[in-house]
């Protein structure tokens, strides 16, 4: 079967008789240049193949270990590579300067002025009750107080969700949940502004992260399990970060953090802290629940 | 194309040594090309593997609830259907984890995908920066540039690569369809192409990544939903191109492979129509 030889070869001869003494001059910016032709002596060839595939080969082969070894260990395991500890020590230490790396990103894409997308009620759409644990009972939230420490004036604030409705404005807007696991929800919240709650009880001068807490949250067994996260201050004080009351119009269930969460749509779902009972503003970076985990820290989106 | 006597006129000379019998070679891949063409290998399985992991704990595609078992994964029934026909999978424990449990990293490691994913997208894009700017500098991007006449070639070669195993159990002749460029226009289209996948794969993966601060590339890409969806649909591109990549590379012969590891190939023949 000879088909295409035909129809391209006398285009090639044609051109190529026409055009035979001058230098090789491109038609065009975009048209290819061609390519480099040498002569060498074989066993020059055979030298820089065997050098070539060597170095190639070596750096597969570091390739392969490097690789595998940052896999995490129980993969190693199913893949019968490795059984029990045999971390690299290091590795650890690279995966965590990874995460570093990508929440520095996320910090200096952060702007106050810079606001999230919001949309139109008829956009709601479902939000599952993702709580990690069990969900806790009710019975906590007729006696909830929200606890302030670590403020300018020294001492602590225990307020109730009458006093927080009463002092403050509550503002509505309906933005996108978006988890760490990849589902996101749209829904329409409401609730006082963090930025008005730090401007009515300052935090301490030096003050640079909040700590919030849910003493509240349980474990997957019912076990009591405090969640906690923190938040930098400059993402509190941005005017979208909620303490919200309030879910598609209504006072928020226990399944959403009755009576109060935190929305803070620049973050991962999992720094939306659910029935936060204390807020603690701390010089250092306090600890959080997911990070814990091996989540990143910042968190922000 | 007229520049095949010069060529053989001012061979570029070489620091070889003079020599009676020498070999005519031509230089195919650049040191940074064959550097980054390996590197993607590593780092493009670690980001399927570490992504299969992430796409595991929020399923793109889903459908409604199975009455039976409640599940919503495609993946899942694909699973449940592999360990209900396979001989010696009907025990298996949790048939709809099947898929995941054998191209995942495995069951409950989100943040350790998460942090393998990171990495190897970082990677990712260090690599296809230095490729892009090496490309641009050296002018190789000519080379990968579609042409009008692409369309038409494409279908030849295409012609070509279906028809040829026939032709060799036959033992009919079968010849390569002649072209004068650097790649044939269905690698050009498929070395295009995969490159563009890889710039969307990046731009993707940040509307995922950063759908509030990048919300300008989430909405490029239609919302954060279908962002998710073009990233996974970019996954499966990478994968659709690797499969015969690999199998006509091989096929292709060492010269090919050797092309990509030592950067010339002996196939000078081709350029004498250049």
């Amino acid at each position: 079967m000879r088909l295409e030889d035909e129809r391209s070869a006398p285009m090639a001869n044609n051109i190529s008789s026409t055009e035979s003494v001058s230098p090789p001059r491109p038609a065009s910016f975009f048209e290819e240049r061609p390519p480099q032709v040498m002569e060498v002596a074989p066993q020059l060839l055979r030298h820089w193949t065997r050098r070539d595939v060597l170095v190639f080969g070596m750096g597969a082969i570091a390739a392969v270990a490097g690789g595998g070894s940052l896999l995490p260990e129980s993969t190693l395991e199913r893949l019968g590579i490795s059984h029990g500890k045999t971390n690299w020590p290091k590795k650890e230490w690279l995966l965590n300067r990874v995460l570093r790396i990508d929440d520095d990103v996320a910090e200096a894409l952060y702007s106050r002025n810079r606001v999230v997308p919001t949309y139109a009620k008829s956009q709601i759409t479902p939000l599952k009750n993702n709580y990690n644990g069990a969900t806790p009972n009710p019975s906590y939230i007729p006696e909830w107080r929200l606890t302030l420490d670590g403020l300018a004036a020294g001492l602590s604030v225990s307020l109730n969700i009458q006093n927080l409705l009463a002092s403050f404005r509550v503002h509505e807007q309906v933005t996108r949940l978006v988890c760490v696991e990849g589902w996101s929800a749209i829904a329409w919240w409401a609730g006082v502004r963090f930025d008005e709650l730090l401007g009515a009880y300052p935090p301490m001068s030096r003050a640079k992260w909040a700590r919030l807490e849910s003493s509240v949250n349980l474990g997957p067994w019912g076990n009591p399990d405090p969640y906690f996260v923190s938040l930098d201050l400059p993402t509190a004080r941005h005017p979208q970060t909620l303490l919200a009351t309030h879910l598609n119009g209504k006072p928020l269930t226990v399944e959403h953090g009755a009576p109060l969460r935190m929305l803070v749509p620049v973050k991962l779902g999992l720094k939306n802290i659910k029935a936060i009972t204390r807020i603690t503003y701390t010089e250092d970076e306090p600890g959080d629940y997911w990070a814990k985990r091996g989540y990143s820290r910042y968190d922000g989106i | 194309m007229p520049r095949s006597m010069q060529l053989h006129e001012e061979r570029v000379a070489t620091s070889a040594p003079e020599c009676q019998a020498g070999v005519l070679v031509v230089r195919r891949h650049h040191l940074l090309v064959r550097c980054s063409h390996w590197l993607n290998v590593p780092i493009l399985l670690g980001l399927i593997l570490s992504g299969v992991s992430i796409y595991w704990a929020s399923p793109v595609y889903q459908h409604k609830p199975d009455p039976l078992t409640g599940n919503v994964d495609p993946l899942g029934d694909v699973g449940g259907w592999i360990c209900a026909h396979v001989p010696g999978l009907h025990q298996y424990s949790s048939p709809p984890d099947w898929v995941y449990n054998h191209i995942s990293l495995g069951p409950g490691l989100l943040a350790s995908a998460l942090r393998l994913h990171w990495l190897c997208a970082y990677l990712f894009m260090l690599n296809g920066f230095v490729f892009v700017v090496g490309l641009a500098i050296g002018g190789a991007w000519r080379s990968l540039l579609p042409r009008r006449t692409d369309l038409r070639d494409a279908l030849k070669m295409f012609r070509y690569y279906t028809g040829l195993p026939l032709a060799v159990l036959t033992r009919r002749t079968w010849p390569h369809p002649r072209f004068q460029t650097k790649y044939n226009a269905l690698q050009r289209t498929a070395y295009f192409s995969v490159v563009v996948a890889g710039l969307l794969s990046v731009f993707s993966g940040w509307a995922i990544h950063k759908p509030m601060q990048l919300y300008w590339v989430t909405a490029t890409f239609g919302g954060y939903e279908r962002a998710r969806i073009w990233h996974v649909g970019l996954m499966w591109l990478f994968v659709l191109f690797v499969v015969p990549h690999v199998i006509l590379a091989v096929a292709d012969g060492w010269d090919t492979l050797r092309s990509m590891i030592v950067g010339w190939s002996t196939r000078a023949e081709r350029v004498e129509d250049f």
